[in-house]
């Protein structure tokens, strides 16, 4: 007993040390009581103060709030669930310094269980439940940092990036997705803290994937992070976020804003397997521009949270662009999957493809919410759209709310969507060939799934299975 | 002033003020819905843009001033309706013809042989007077102040509508034509159908809907439709929606049909005319074993604008739906398509299937699409699809080299593309349905 207290409490020294070298920041302990719930112009001006920015940025901060003050809540998608959402009560800054002090047993025994059938560390699980920031794969993240920085590859987290490169964060912050784009992208502005920095110099092609699975073992992850990445000419990149264990936290809202920003030639692919815990409200703004000749992909997996709102852009702004969008959603117990993508072709010989698959599962709900706009004399656009939805319960629901705008004529769209449950047939044939009916039909999805799962890295991959393994159990009455 | 409406005006009020005395008349019970309906509307906000339906389409654009909500001048634009009336009966195959003019006067031809089948086909106001309990079970069941403030409008206002009911087991051999003239421009009407089909009872309906001010400038004509239809169970019901109307015009129209165990609906919007015409076509799946098909086509051309939403409710099991709604573009014309499949919870074993086909003809044409799906059940059989592009080059290609001339080889093209949506269509209304294609491909 007495050692867990003194390892929280160097915890929280530490972290204390932390800010106090970093943001010139002493008072931790002080601080944990003065950061009060809600969000107001106080908050944003502390917590920008906080991270000693420069006045531009705390500007942007303080606009970005009334924008959010001034905005209605969306009254599509899921309103009732969004109305849960009491913005008083939450914690905008402190609430990762809360989340240290929680002790492992704290954690849900679902999510504990799920660790251990992931086969995940110790260390690691402790690290995904939220309860610690340590753990010894720090060599890795070092040295993996080390073989970056040879090539010139900037890979921080965002404060320090702002820190580091305001030149080019100033350039970029917001140019993708501004304040105005909607209330949640309004609030991550004025209260965003963390996430990651990317910038690849012309002509580099980072051969492994980044991980922010590396990067936020040094830099806790927020529950407003905000990413950017920026592809210079010809250059390649693939980063991946999140991770297939559940990540735990207390707090129910977390609004992130990713914005891309790949350059002539250049090629960015973002992963995203989302577990959050099924109590969080995850509503996400996560837009790429592709200039010349670009190729952008996002893959996007939703597994977790209770209500994720999040629909990846891309903007085609330059002749020869290249967009992708892979989406899969997977909706257990009260969940509700609110995904989608939008593709905006703004230029010539652009193309695109979206592809998503949903799973709704007991009384889950999946929605595809899609926008494909074609602007005025762009020749040579090709589009095509593929939705496919899996039901699995007698309560599952899915909705499918694509929208075409398209104002050009010499342009081919095409736009597909499927519903059904598990075939009877396919079931039968499998339970012939001596397959139990549970793993007939994880087998089923598993197939369905496929699409995506191919496209991940193998450990991803295999952990994703395991994932929908374990969301499958005792699917069958 | 143009056929524009200004809502930002402030100085506009677009209330509609005391019902006129002619439109209390009647029992009790619809003078109360008259008056809650007007209340629904005056309370009602006008719907907000960038909100679904009306995404595409300024709602202010049917809205009237309070001064000429009620006004019953709709002009002397009817001389021709004579003429097109004889033109249908001559050509035959008609049980006979319904003429409306503004939704005020409404006049019977030929429709002899179907009273004497035991099918009612009156005046809505005289149908109140006959069958007054047979009327109370079915106006504004489907269509009512819930429905939308657009629909309150009409449910407040409407001054005569048409009444048809087939008995049960009656079979109505041709179909019935109903002929609806709007007045010329600055005219406002509210037309208003309700149709029985009883049990295993068979209907055709052709709902022409035509006139209108033909001046793009001057003040539009208004009109704002509703349309109610039941089939009961075992019922076999065609309805083609033949919209026609002139190029000053503006439009509303609602339909909503019900169909109940082992009914059979065929639902056919074919809209040609207007300046802007939005449709809202939906069929509630009511009993087990119900069929709905609907087939839809839209042509613009010019400054056209057409907004159509189509609704398939499955609201029981074992049923099953389909739609086809194609849309053919020229010129500066604009489509925006919705349409929604719903099948709710407890509607079990369903198949339904939508598709939305955009052809552009032009560089300024533009079509938007957003077919939607809601499913609240696993046993489902669902898919959709929706297409934009222009004709197939190579297509063209093809033909040209086969000694055929541009023009024609695009006509050729167009007809096959709406000639799956016309089958089925009795022949005389399809020869004149491919007359329109070919008139709006040719006029420059």
């Amino acid at each position: 007993m007495a050692s867990e207290i003194n390892q929280r409490n160097r915890d929280l020294a530490s972290l204390g040390e932390d800010y106090a070298t970093k943001y010139g920041f002493h008072d931790p302990v002080d601080y944990f009581h003065k950061g009060a719930r809600g969000v107001n112009h106080e908050v944003v001006e502390m917590i920008s103060k906080m991270k000693n920015e420069p006045k531009w940025m705390a500007d942007i901060r303080h606009q970005a709030l009334d924008i959010f003050l001034s905005k209605p809540m969306p009254d599509w998608a899921d309103s009732e669930m969004l109305a849960e959402i009491d913005f008083d009560n939450i914690y905008y800054f402190m609430k990762p310094i809360k989340d240290q002090q929680k002790s492992w047993d704290d954690v849900p025994e679902y999510i504990k269980n799920t660790f251990d059938k992931l086969g995940i560390p110790e260390a690691e699980r402790k690290f995904l439940g939220g309860v610690s920031a340590q753990y010894e794969s720090e060599v890795v993240y070092h040295s993996m940092r080390e073989d970056l920085q040879k090539q010139g590859i900037v890979f921080l987290d965002m404060d320090s990036g702002l820190r580091e490169r305001p030149d080019v964060v100033k350039e970029y912050f917001g140019s993708v997705i501004p304040a105005m784009d909607n209330k949640f992208a309004a609030l991550n502005t004025a209260v965003w803290s963390g996430g990651s920095f990317i910038y690849v110099p012309p002509g580099v092609n980072v051969t492994v994937p980044l991980q922010a699975y590396f990067r936020i073992n040094a830099e806790n992850m927020g529950q407003f992070e905000r990413t950017l990445i920026i592809a210079d000419k010809g250059s390649r990149v693939h980063y991946i976020e999140g991770c297939t264990a559940p990540v735990y936290s207390t707090d129910s809202l977390h609004s992130a804003v990713v914005e891309l920003v790949a350059l002539e030639d250049s090629y960015i692919r973002y992963t995203t397997i989302q577990n959050w815990a099924h109590n969080i409200f995850n509503l996400v703004t996560k837009r790429a521009s592709a200039y010349r000749n670009a190729t952008v992909e996002w893959v996007d997996g939703n597994m977790g949270s209770r209500l994720t709102m999040k629909y990846p852009c891309i903007q085609l702004l330059e002749e020869g662009a290249k967009g992708e969008i892979l989406s899969v959603a997977f909706a257990g117990k009260n969940q509700h999957q609110d995904t989608g993508a939008k593709m905006i072709h703004a230029a010539p010989n652009t193309s695109s493809r979206v592809t998503s698959k949903s799973i709704s599962k007991d009384n889950g709900r999946s929605s595809y919410r899609g926008l494909i706009k074609v602007h005025k004399n762009m020749p040579g656009v090709k589009v095509s759209v593929e939705c496919d939805a899996l039901l699995i319960g007698e309560e599952a629901r899915s909705d499918t709310y694509p929208t075409m705008e398209i104002d050009h004529d010499q342009v081919k769209i095409e736009h597909e969507a499927r519903v059904s449950k598990v075939a009877e047939e396919q079931l039968f044939y499998l339970c012939s060939r001596g397959l139990t009916e549970d793993d007939a039909r994880l087998l089923i999805v598993n197939g369905f799934m496929e699409p995506f799962t191919k496209e991940l890295p193998l450990e991803y991959a295999v952990e994703l299975n395991r994932l929908i393994e374990l969301e499958m159990e005792g699917s069958i009455g | 002033m143009s056929n524009k409406t200004d809502t930002k005006n402030s100085t506009s009020d677009f209330s509609i003020p005391d019902l006129a005395p002619e439109l209390l008349r009647g029992p009790n019970w619809l003078r109360d819905i008259r008056k809650k309906s007007r209340e629904t509307f005056n309370n009602a906000p006008v719907p907000r843009r960038g909100l679904h339906l009306w995404r595409y389409t300024d709602p202010g654009k049917f809205l009237i001033d309070r001064e000429r909500v009620l006004d019953t001048d709709y002009g002397e634009n009817f001389n021709a309706v004579e003429k097109i009336v004889q033109n249908h009966l001559r050509q035959g195959n008609l049980s006979g013809v319904v003429t409306d003019l503004a939704g005020r006067r409404i006049d019977f031809f030929g429709t002899e042989n179907l009273v004497a089948q035991g099918v009612t086909v009156l005046r809505l106001s005289e149908a109140i007077e006959q069958h007054p309990e047979l009327v109370e079970r079915y106006l504004y069941q489907l269509v009512n102040s819930a429905t939308g403030k657009f629909e309150a409008m009409n449910g407040a206002l409407w001054n005569d509508g048409i009444f048809v009911y087939v008995p049960d087991g009656v079979t109505v051999e041709q179909p019935l034509h109903l002929l609806r003239e709007s007045g010329l421009g600055g005219s406002v009407q509210y037309p208003r159908l309700l149709v029985v089909v009883g049990k295993n009872a068979e209907l055709t309906l052709v709902d022409e809907y035509g006139g209108g001010s033909t001046d793009r400038d001057a003040v539009a004509s208004y009109a704002n439709s509703a349309v109610e239809i039941f089939g009961l169970e075992d019922s076999r019901i065609s309805y083609v929606c033949l919209q026609r109307q002139a190029s000053g015009m503006n439009s509303y129209l609602t339909h909503r049909a019900r169909i109940e165990r082992g009914a059979r609906m065929l639902t056919m919007p074919l809209a040609f005319g207007g300046a802007l015409a939005k449709q809202n076509f939906g069929v509630q799946l009511n009993g087990r074993g119900a069929e709905s098909v609907m087939r839809g086509l839209l042509f613009g051309s010019g400054h056209q604008q057409g907004d159509n939403h189509t609704l398939h409710w499955h609201a029981a099991g074992e049923t099953v739906s389909s739609i086809d709604f194609k849309v053919v573009l020229r010129e500066r014309a604009r489509s925006a398509y919705t349409g929604l499949i719903r099948i709710e919870k407890d509607a079990r074993t369903c198949e339904a299937y939508q598709e939305n086909r955009n052809l552009l003809l032009s560089r300024d044409a533009r079509a938007r699409t957003i077919p939607e799906l809601e499913i609240l059940n696993e046993d489902v059989r669902c898919s959709h699809g929706a297409t934009i592009g222009p004709i197939d080059p190579n297509s063209v290609f093809y033909l040209q080299s086969r000694g055929i001339r541009l023009a024609d080889a695009v006509r050729m093209i167009v007809s096959g593309f709406v000639m799956t949506t016309l089958t089925g269509l009795p022949e005389n209304l399809r020869a004149r349905i491919n007359d329109f294609v070919s008139q709006r491909l040719e006029q420059e």
